[in-house]
């Protein structure tokens, strides 16, 4: 038998093994604190996709057409459906999925801050479409490559669905765009709170982004926040102009010299100050989710004795 | 009392022709609620034409990394009068991006999971194998085809989960290089 190799050679083993482009699957040899960040992040990002579902959920009941309302439940759905997918990436870490949302619900757990803020109109929908799952997209699409296997193929699972998030928001906003003159300003008030919160999602700047370099040589992380924030940028404003839409920053310009569209300043103490509660939805989406939770206790109680009584049954 | 429920696996046939590939797990109290939530959670689109759930501990696994550790399981070994279980084999070939783990490749009568684990690595053993994974037939549950109609069809007609069904003028700038091409007030 050859001898035990050292953390040290294992290290180097898994770090060469990324540097290669393998990924790493459940039973394989890891750092633990790849599987920890791995747990947090996945998690954080289940979490996401699960308060997700409730600042659109609330319009359901209030579509303008059955359409529409169609689109939205399907959304809906398949956000509880990427929360799934996650809760399992982060299962196959070794994480129980209670205590995960035991987590959230007790408010230890974050989640993405972008849900902390309200949805006032219909046209809300559409923007969080356009804008939220379309930032959403750019951070997912990189993820596809993350090196861990389970998380990289639930990635690409949910992308493969996003796409019809951020086509039917936008599709919705542009027709409001050039509607009514009511669409029209309502289209162009949710651009106006949903602006700066979605460029938010990308996380603080790099020099504030204290995990980033160790999350990036494991391959957690393939690119950094303020550069996937630009790409978003660069694509999304074109956009929104072509809409007949107003981005609400004086200073945004395009400089010609980088091929870059520039933003003035994110109001990063607004960012922190959500994060730490101070969010207008921050109370009301955990109130929401621990009231969902404690009303499905019955279900599950009477399913968990069904499928007891049945295996008494066929036990016999 | 509050539970999550065992976990089970879930295997997706999207087609007839095509072979059942591992796209994740559901929690659930029994085998039948267990396929119910599959299909909630992997067919709100098309395609599928039949799934298989397992209970997630019925699965053995191996990775390629764990079989260099254990050259063991490449040892041949006689043939065992005793084996007398079904056990499907399903495996992964290769690191690219993909949305499922591993592949149906066939199947083997084993005495035992292990038999059937050494039967697998020495049936699909090449160099780009990453993983392996069996499963005693009679861990399954199945949807049948009496099934389709009512949890697999009903996916078809939703066409506007589609991307595809977002077309016209706005739609028409593709993403290139990271631009998007689109005219102002075209
Ligand atoms: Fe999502
Ligand atoms: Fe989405």
């Amino acid at each position: 038998m050859p001898p035990e190799p050292t953390h040290d050679e294992r290290l180097a083993e898994f770090e060469a093994r990324i540097a290669r482009g393998e990924k790493i699957e459940p039973g394989d040899w890891m750092p633990d604190r790849y599987r920890q960040q791995l747990i947090r992040m996945i998690s954080q990002h289940a979490h996401s996709e699960i308060v997700g579902m409730l600042p659109e959920g609330a319009w359901i009941g209030h579509a303008p057409s059955l359409r529409r309302k169609l689109i939205l439940i399907a959304k809906v759905q398949d956000e509880a459906g990427h929360g799934q997918y996650l809760y399992h990436a982060a299962e196959s870490l070794g994480a129980e999925r209670q205590d995960l949302i035991d987590a959230l619900l007790s408010g230890k757990a974050k989640y993405s801050n972008i849900f902390n803020y309200p949805t006032l109109t219909w046209a809300d929908v559409g923007m969080i479409g356009w804008l939220v799952d379309g930032a959403a997209i750019k951070n997912q699409t990189m993820l596809t490559g993350a090196s861990y296997g389970p998380y990289s193929r639930a990635m690409v699972r949910i992308c493969a669905e996003e796409t019809f998030h951020y086509k039917q928001g936008k599709e919705m906003v542009s027709l409001y765009a050039q509607g009514t003159p009511r669409q029209r300003k309502m289209a162009q008030d949710a651009l106006d709170r949903w602006w700066w919160p979605s460029l938010m999602m990308f996380g603080p700047p790099d020099d504030d982004s204290p995990n980033s370099a160790v999350l990036m040589r494991w391959g957690i992380k393939l690119r950094s926040n303020d550069t996937l924030r630009q790409e978003f940028i660069d694509e999304i404003v074109p956009e929104l102009h072509a809409a007949g839409l107003r981005i609400p920053d004086t200073d945004l310009r395009y400089d010609t010299d980088s091929g870059h569209w520039r933003t003035g300043p994110i109001d990063w103490d607004e960012f922190w100050r959500v994060i730490q509660g101070g969010g207008p939805m921050n109370r009301e989406r955990l109130r929401a989710r621990r009231e969902a939770h404690d009303d499905g206790l019955w279900v599950r109680e009477a399913m968990a004795a069904y499928a007891s009584r049945l295996a008494v049954t066929s036990d016999q | 009392m509050d539970t999550q429920w065992p976990r089970w696996e879930v295997f997706k046939q999207d087609r007839p022709d095509k072979p059942y590939e591992a796209v994740g797990t559901v929690h659930a109290p029994d085998a039948e609620v267990a396929l119910l939530n599959a299909r909630d959670v992997f067919v709100r689109r098309p395609e599928c034409h039949s799934l298989w759930v397992t209970p997630e501990a019925a699965v053995v696994r191996l990775t390629a990394e764990e079989l260099a550790a254990q050259p063991a399981w490449l040892d041949e070994s006689p043939g065992n009068a005793a084996a007398d279980e079904i056990y499907h084999l399903f495996c992964r070939n290769n690191f690219r991006r993909s949305m499922v783990a591993v592949t149906y490749v066939g199947q083997v009568v084993a005495a035992s999971p292990a038999d059937a684990m050494r039967q697998a690595v020495q049936r699909q053993h090449a160099d780009d194998t990453v993983l392996w994974w069996v499963v005693a037939d009679s861990a399954l549950t199945r949807s049948n085809d009496d099934d389709i109609a009512s949890m697999f069809e009903p996916a078809l007609e939703k066409t506007y989960r589609d991307q595809s069904t977002y077309r016209g003028r706005i739609f028409e700038g593709r993403r290139r290089g990271g631009t998007v091409k689109e005219v102002p007030g075209s």
